[in-house]
């Protein structure tokens, strides 16, 4: 009995011990995030994907680092290298989470960064895929406010582009901001932003 | 105190741990310090980046043998078998990653088009939103150097080359007849529907030991792996309907697509130079199924083709004209399997299948021939590591034609032979670093008909001269075997043969792309006959020979104007040859001194449309005048053409398009026919060759349903 209980403290005290390195692990990348070192936080997110082995999250923060950096870098190819980056810690963040709706939301953003950068050379075959993206994650979570928000946004655009009236997609910021109250995941570390982006947004509705 | 003991065995690795201390600096090859690497001990959370001057330095508590991991974008990942201990003051170098962006490209001879290769020259929509190509896959490629106007025939004429010169491939496999039959001096298209394609590469020489028989050209277009979406696509043009249908499930996905032409009714509309009994009619299916496979890709393809027509050709000697009807039948089936085996060893392998069935008739003579071809390929690829990569592989062609011939003047004579030929190539790709690379090949192929074979070298070098810039050289040796035409009287003659010699200059800077390429190509055994045309009983020699040497050059510019595009391309050719029933080395008819494209393309936000413009111009061509001594010693006037198109975005997926070729009416002459005898005054009279028609008018209505409401058929004008 005694040496059940040692063994069985004994894991306790390793599980707890590799969770507080987790935690503290992304708390630190998070931080530097927030302090703009964002290679440094990717690259942490990328050492702590790698040694946890089954956890999509930091895959799926890394990925979110270097898509997020390609709006603001006018040099093709360092967005090229980034994008293929991404969407390497992508496909492994899909290897540790199959049908996962928000990797779905960073995927359509990863193709929405292509056509963004170079319309005429991605526009024509990214396009359709950031449209199939969002359906799936809508599909997968019909609640989901980041895929109700982007999705509208992406919509928006378009209806611009066709000359329509980019307001018909303004319940959809309404019903995602609905979605964002309701939003509650006790994983730490889940994905729960974009509720900032609302406004900026919203600003087609005027 | 055992209690005790036990707590502490437990809090030991928490506190009592020795921290060992990792550091170095990591720079790129040339010695400048590479900060932001990402650098850590694998499966530990012990790492750091690197800093502005590329030095790094962390503690961990891990000890003995571990992996230490360098890895930053655009450069390979490195990687150290070590002892912690020893993992002091490293200096790494970083290689280069040479499949990035920046990265040298072997693109001699080639034009790449839309599968965002790096070396790409066209977009996949400019291969369908050319004026003047009116959705012909073939007609975006006329406007690239290297080709020649031969507007009455339609197929591809590369480089002082003829069209049987060039060879087309789908997916690797050799695609038998890629144009849809016709009949002489009548433009012919490509059979196959541009919007199954997602890239092409197009070779106007030098082209990859994996490819043999064709002494110019070949072009290889790759369906596309997974379509996006379920679609339905409708079209309405004025010469025809055509559905199309996209299914996925699961793993799997299905296309299929139908058209219907008719040019009866534009036919009654715009009067033509052609005498038509039976206006050009067609039908056409294709089918791709594609089944994604844990470690690979299947792909079947199937088209079936039906095409019927019958008209008076002019001719000068018969005044009535020479009545020629003509129904054509043609499947061909294409499977491919493209996978991973581990351990980086790639296969491709595939078969691809056709019968073609001629029924014609001139006058009162029956042609009906039978033509059974078939491709067997398996291609082995391994990947030692990014830099080096080895291809290798085999390839059966065999080749079964029967012609039977009957006419009440001479009653029936037939021809038939297998034309088998089996070849085995092998080819390195070699990266030195970003800025050398090189490719060197062997293909030797062997020809059962004509029991000869041939060992064909092939080599590519490219060099990059500046950030912006790269020079590239290109050598092979090709062969090819004698036509149809031939081979069905006489099958004891060698394989033609040509040398080329390519010397090319790429920039590329952000949008705009100047790609100028000098060329040598040598002609030797090429067939002759001292008949007009070839016949039985007709002396067949190999002692044709020839050359062709020319500049091309293309620029084009994505940026300085906004929603605009355009292209030029200018290609200057010096060829003769002594080849068929040649007397003597002459330039031949369907080469041009002198041949220029430009395209530009307008996008007009407020019309919702895309206004498209071509404008063709050859120098003239050379041919024979009767009433001079010399062998196609005389020059028609030049060729000039202006093709516009406009496609309109009634909705994101209604699409309206107009398409007039030669807007202006320039009156072209291609060739002149002579009178076999002198008249009265001892002139040779003669006929113009002429368009069947100055302009060619396409409207057209394309709609396209399907869920998300983005997609439309742009991408298949």
């Amino acid at each position: 009995m005694k040496t059940i209980i040692l063994i069985a403290s004994f894991f306790i005290v390793l599980t707890s011990n590799a969770q507080q390195a987790y935690e503290k692990g992304m708390g630190k990348a998070f931080e530097l995030w927030g302090n703009q070192k964002n290679d440094d936080a990717a690259n942490l997110f990328e050492r702590i994907g790698r040694a946890e082995k089954d956890n999509w999250l930091p895959f799926y923060y890394a990925a979110q680092i270097h898509i997020i950096k390609t709006f603001n870098t006018k040099d093709a190819e360092e967005i090229e290298s980034r994008l293929k980056k991404a969407q390497n810690y992508l496909n492994e963040a899909k290897t540790f989470s199959k049908d996962n709706a928000e990797i779905l939301i960073l995927e359509a953003m990863l193709n929405t960064a292509y056509v963004v950068y170079d319309g005429t050379k991605y526009g024509m075959t990214h396009s359709p895929k950031v449209e199939e993206l969002y359906q799936r994650a809508k599909k997968l979570e019909p609640e989901n406010p980041r895929a109700t928000l982007y999705h509208a946004e992406w919509q928006m655009g378009a209806a611009k582009f066709w000359g329509k009236d980019p307001k018909a997609f303004c319940p959809e910021i309404e019903k995602a901001i609905l979605y964002f109250e309701k939003e509650s995941n006790t994983t730490p570390f889940y994905p729960d932003w974009g509720k900032d982006q609302i406004k900026r947004i919203q600003q087609n509705c005027e | 105190m055992r209690y005790l003991l036990f707590t502490i065995s437990l809090l030991a690795p928490l506190f009592l741990t020795a921290q060992t201390t990792v550091s170095g600096t990591v720079t790129d090859p040339s010695g400048i310090p590479i900060p932001g690497a990402n650098i850590y001990l694998e499966g530990t959370y012990d790492g750091a980046s690197s800093t502005d001057t590329g030095s790094f330095s962390f503690t961990t508590a891990e000890t003995g043998d571990q992996i230490l991991v360098v890895s930053f974008l655009s450069f390979e990942t490195f990687i150290l078998n070590a002892t912690v201990n020893e993992m002091k003051n490293l200096k790494i170098t970083l290689k280069e990653d040479v499949n990035s962006l920046g990265s040298v490209i072997l693109n001699a001879g080639t034009f790449s088009a839309g599968d965002n290769s790096k070396a790409s020259v066209l977009t996949p929509l400019d291969i369908v939103t050319t004026a003047g190509a009116a959705g012909d896959y073939i007609g975006a490629f006329q406007t690239l150097p290297g080709t020649s106007t031969v507007a009455e025939d339609g197929r591809l004429f590369v480089r002082g080359g003829d069209a049987n010169e060039a060879n087309v491939y789908i997916d690797g496999l050799r695609v038998f007849q890629p144009f849809s039959a016709t009949a002489n001096n009548i433009p012919t298209r490509g059979r196959f529907s541009p919007f199954l394609f997602k890239g092409t590469n197009f070779s106007t020489g030098g082209y990859s030991a994996e490819y043999g028989d064709a002494l110019s050209s070949v072009l290889l277009l790759n369906t596309i792996d997974q379509p996006e979406q379920e679609k339905t696509d409708l079209s309405f043009i004025s010469v025809g309907l055509g559905v199309g249908n996209t299914q996925k499930w699961e793993k799997n996905s299905l296309s299929i697509n139908a058209f219907y032409l008719n040019l009866k009714p534009y036919q009654e509309v715009i009067s033509q130079r052609v005498d038509w009994i039976k206006p050009f009619e067609s039908l056409s299916g294709e089918a791709v199924y594609r089944h994604q496979f844990n470690n690979g890709l299947f792909k079947l393809y199937g088209g079936l083709n039906y095409a019927d027509f019958e008209l008076i050709q002019e001719d000068i000697n018969i005044p009535e004209g020479i009545n020629f009807g003509l129904t054509n039948r043609n499947l061909y089936l294409n499977a491919s399997y493209k996978g991973e085996l581990g351990n980086d060893w790639t296969l491709a392998t595939g078969v691809s299948f056709a019968n073609d069935h001629n029924d014609i008739k001139i006058e009162d003579t029956n042609v009906d021939s039978d033509d059974n071809s078939a491709h067997l390929k398996v291609k082995l690829r391994k990947r030692f590591n990014n830099r080096f990569k080895l291809n290798f592989g085999i390839e059966q062609f065999l080749g079964d034609f029967k012609e039977d011939v009957s006419a009440t003047t001479f009653g029936n004579f037939q021809s038939s032979f297998n034309n088998n030929s089996t070849a085995v190539f092998g080819e390195a790709n070699i990266f030195f670093n970003k800025k050398l690379a090189m490719q060197v090949g062997i293909r030797g192929t062997h020809n059962s008909l004509l029991d000869i074979t041939r060992i064909s070298p092939r080599a590519s070098l490219a060099y990059k001269i500046a950030e912006k810039s790269q020079v590239s050289l290109a050598y092979g040796d090709f062969y090819q075997a004698p036509q149809q035409d031939v081979l069905k009287y006489n099958s004891s003659l060698d394989p033609e043969k040509s040398s080329h010699y390519i010397l090319n200059y790429l920039y590329q800077n952000n949008g705009r792309t100047l790609r100028a390429e000098a060329y040598y190509k040598g002609y030797d055994r090429l067939v002759k006959f001292d008949t007009e045309l070839p016949e039985f009983g007709s002396t067949f020699t190999n002692n044709g020979d020839g050359y062709a040497a020319g500049l091309d050059l293309y620029w084009r510019d994505n940026k300085s104007f906004k929603n605009f595009e355009y292209w030029a391309s200018y290609s200057y050719l010096d060829t003769k040859r002594n080849y068929r029933n040649y007397p003597e080395r002459a330039t031949p008819n369907f080469a041009a001194k002198h041949n220029l494209s430009l395209v530009g393309k307008y996008w007009v936000q407020d019309w919702k449309s895309l206004i498209s413009t071509t404008y063709n111009f050859a120098s003239g061509r050379p041919y024979t005048d009767p009433n001079t001594p010399d062998f196609l010693g005389s020059k028609t006037r030049t060729f000039n053409s202006l093709n516009m198109s406009w496609a309109y975005l009634i909705s994101q997926q209604k699409i309206l398009f107009v398409s007039v070729s030669n807007v202006i009416g320039f009156d072209n002459v291609f060739n002149y026919q002579y009178a076999n005898t002198p008249d009265v005054n001892g002139n040779f009279a003669r006929r113009a060759i002429r368009p069947t028609a100055d302009r060619f008018f396409i409207v057209g209505f394309f709609w396209t349903i399907s869920d998300d409401k983005t997609d439309n058929q742009l991408d298949n004008l």
